[in-house]
């Protein structure tokens, strides 16, 4: 039995170029991610945070790998969900593959302190990371994200 | 959620597509569209629940894929079927069960497709092919035009990934 994880890939008509900055420069992750930004010196080493359209910081973590185009792993732990926040922290992994004219794009989020089994952490990755991602795809293939995820939600 | 007593894997894949309900049904089920993200594949049956459906190949008709039993056919909302490769057809422990649920979300479709009932050679093999083909069905509908990967028979199309990553 394997720690709680979620594993999502999804092929993107693009170029790791463009994927890359999509996946980590504020004026892209706006459109696509709920209004959100990240804050990180982009390192091995470096902090790093998502922030919150009305100032809180959502997640935060630490950039454990760094390889331009190919590869990012952050350490992630939810800042805004005291339940989640309990789980402590997650391991994210962005994997990019140019194949042809596409990307593969594989997104593989684990728990690393919880025993197998069930996470309320991963059951709520589960549900957002299909419609960020699906967004992002939108937003590279037609320049339009899906109008749903480019405000932050009311009430959350 | 596999059925009760069921130790076989279940896959889930979510993408939220910017279109209708009934163009994304209609992609589902018409050759004229599968052909294009579905590796030159078509899906035929009256779709009818309890009629019988396959997965053949769009150019040449006897070759088939897949073959099933449509379960539950609720267009432009749901659609089920059993999914087994023709050799098999009579074995159940073979047998796999795969949905398709159309739910219209946040102003766009959130199509997921529940595979379940799998053994771990199948889980394999649809982890790896799921995902290409519906991420060309949402840049078909929203751009009009499939990846090109996909347009083509499935055997082409691993062979191409595999010198690209060589």
């Amino acid at each position: 039995m394997s720690k709680p994880t979620f594993i999502y890939v999804i092929y993107i008509r693009t170029s790791v170029e463009a994927l890359w900055r999509a996946l980590i420069e504020p004026e892209f992750t706006k459109q696509y991610w709920a209004g959100t930004w990240q804050e990180s010196e982009w390192k091995k080493g470096a902090p790093w945070r998502i922030m919150i359209p009305d100032g809180r910081v959502g997640d935060a973590g630490e950039v454990l790998e760094f390889e331009p185009h190919r590869r990012i792993v952050l350490s992630w732990r939810n800042e805004f969900m005291p339940e989640l926040t309990a789980e402590g922290f997650s391991r994210l992994t962005y994997e990019l593959e140019q194949q042809g004219d596409m990307v593969k794009l594989a997104l593989t989020h684990e728990m690393l302190d919880l025993p197998p089994g069930p996470s309320k952490f991963i059951d709520a990755v589960s549900s957002g990371w299909p419609a960020i991602l699906s967004s992002l795809k939108s937003m590279l293939e037609t320049g339009e994200s899906l109008e749903a995820t480019r405000r932050w939600p009311e009430g959350v | 959620m596999g059925r009760p007593g069921s130790q076989k894997a279940e896959y889930v894949y979510v993408i939220y597509i910017e279109t209708t309900p009934e163009k994304l049904w209609h992609a589902l089920i018409d050759p004229e569209m599968t052909k294009d993200y579905w590796g030159r594949h078509a899906n035929r049956s009256d779709w009818k629940p309890g009629s019988p459906w396959r997965h053949e190949d769009y150019d040449n008709a006897s070759s088939v894929r897949v073959v099933g039993t449509v379960l539950e056919s609720e267009a432009p909302r749901r659609l089920a079927l059993t999914w087994v490769s023709p050799e098999n057809a009579s074995d159940p422990a073979k047998t796999s069960r795969v949905t398709f649920q159309i739910d219209p979300m946040f102003g766009s479709v959130r199509l997921t497709v529940t595979h379940e009932d799998l053994d771990d050679e199948m889980l394999r093999a649809i982890s790896g092919g799921w995902p290409p083909i519906l991420s060309s069905l949402k840049t078909l509908l929203e751009t009009g035009a499939s990846m090109p990967m996909t347009r083509r028979p499935w055997k082409g199309r691993q062979e191409t990934e595999q010198k690209g990553a060589a």
